[in-house]
């Protein structure tokens, strides 16, 4: 169900929420999405450690993907779960590795979506490398901002990928060999459907290997 | 020089949309206008507006173009919005012909003129599972004009159904191929599902 005629009424109440919500500018946050405390990467200051895991597949993302995707991914397919501080993913490949998919955490503003999980997303791989960052401009968090996820592809030796949000840096490990899949609520232009990742690729002791910006743009 | 030419492909690497980000052709014509909201949204409206942007090219992250029914710039490298070139994606394609807003939650039908450039949030998986308050999933069989069809990759409108088995899908297919009305069996391709929009009003 549409909600453009209660506009007005959503404006006000959007309004009362932003005068009493208060917070989040600045500042490495001390929490994960999940309540987890978040560790600092080392070799970068004030940065936060988004948690990053291999698990089998085993169902985990039957809530975020349609059935013709589903029968594209086998059962037992490694998948790499990220929880950071703005958002959480899935990621997983398809069966014959030429397709690599994500499920993106947060609301669904149309409310047609339950949580955790907003919309899947599929991009096409060469190699190990995805061709369009897969931009997702979908989803909200918690206080209704919007949240943008894009892949990034690590350049070889890349084993931690930085992307700088409001006063801090998020690390999120290179792992499975897939692209990484950040979020960020920073550089989002939703009239424009793009955002801007400002992201540094690190090797494995934490040396810059590589810094620039990522502009994706909602593609396909 | 070395190290600044390999930092500099790193770059490129990074950015994942390779040295094609500096173009600026075809784009250049386009504008930001606001969309024009409508109270109507009928289907052979939605049959002329996408009629009339075939021939326009194909640009992967695109949703600009003109009618003077040439590609400008055609065989762009694919899947590289920083091409910048004449033409809608699938999905740009659709947002446009189905009169969408760039905010999911609204139902309204915006109207948006050919040169201005705009994608919208969606992208082909996001129409196939009806995300979306002016999208939902629709049942194939009973799919009919300006219902589109959409898998994880693509997604085309039905320009009009046909008697066997297939369909006159007008869609943004790929570089190569433009935008353009193609005989296409997705009716019948488990990959893709029925999605339509709401709010037709004729």
């Amino acid at each position: 169900m549409g909600l453009d005629r209660l506009m007005p009424s959503a404006a006000a109440l959007a309004l009362v929420v932003a005068g009493c919500g208060g917070g989040g500018g600045g500042g490495r946050p001390s929490r994960l999405l999940d309540g987890r405390a978040a560790a600092q990467f080392e070799p970068v200051g004030g940065s936060v450690i988004a948690s990053g895991r291999v698990l089998d597949l085993d169902g985990g993302a039957d809530g975020c993907l349609a059935a013709p995707d589903r029968a594209n991914v086998a059962s037992d397919a490694k998948m790499v779960e990220r929880i950071g501080v703005d958002g959480e993913s899935l990621t997983f490949a398809s069966r014959d590795g030429s397709m690599v998919y994500a499920c993106d955490g947060g609301i669904d503003p149309a409310g047609e979506r339950h949580l955790p999980w907003c919309h899947a997303v599929v991009g096409e791989l060469d190699g190990e490398r995805v061709l369009d960052p897969r931009l997702d401009v979908i989803c909200r968090d918690r206080r209704r901002r919007p949240v943008a996820y894009a892949f990034v592809d690590p350049v070889a030796g890349a084993r931690w990928i930085g992307v700088r949000k409001d006063g801090y840096v998020e690390i999120y490990e290179v792992l499975a060999g897939l692209p990484v899949r950040v979020a960020t609520v920073r550089g989002i232009d939703l009239e424009n459907d793009t955002a801007a990742f400002e992201v540094t690729q690190y090797d494995a002791v934490g040396r810059e290997l590589v810094h620039g910006e990522l502009e994706a743009a909602v593609a396909g | 020089m070395r190290a600044f030419v390999a930092m500099l492909a790193a770059g490129f690497a990074l950015s994942g949309v390779t040295g094609a980000q500096a173009y600026h052709r075809f784009w250049a014509n386009c504008n930001t206008d606001p969309p024009t909201f409508m109270t109507t949204m009928t289907r052979d409206a939605a049959q002329d507006y996408a009629n009339a942007a075939r021939y326009e090219g194909y640009q992967w992250g695109g949703g600009c173009w003109n009618y003077d029914e040439v590609d400008s710039y055609p065989d762009d490298p694919p899947q590289q919005p920083g091409t910048h070139g004449e033409g809608g994606d699938c999905s740009g394609l659709t947002f446009k012909t189905w009169r969408e807003s760039t905010d999911t939650w609204r139902d309204g039908r915006y109207y948006w003129r050919a040169l201005r450039n705009v994608h919208g949030p969606y992208d082909a998986a996001a129409f196939r599972d009806g995300n979306g308050a002016p999208n939902h999933v629709v049942a194939k069989a009973t799919a009919g004009v300006m219902d589109a069809f959409a898998s994880g990759t693509h997604i085309g409108m039905v320009f009009m159904r046909s008697l066997y088995g297939g369909d006159q899908i007008v869609e943004a297919k790929c570089e190569a191929c433009g935008t353009n009305i193609f005989y296409r069996t997705y009716r019948g391709d488990s990959a893709y599902g029925g999605v339509g929009r709401w709010g037709w009003t004729g």
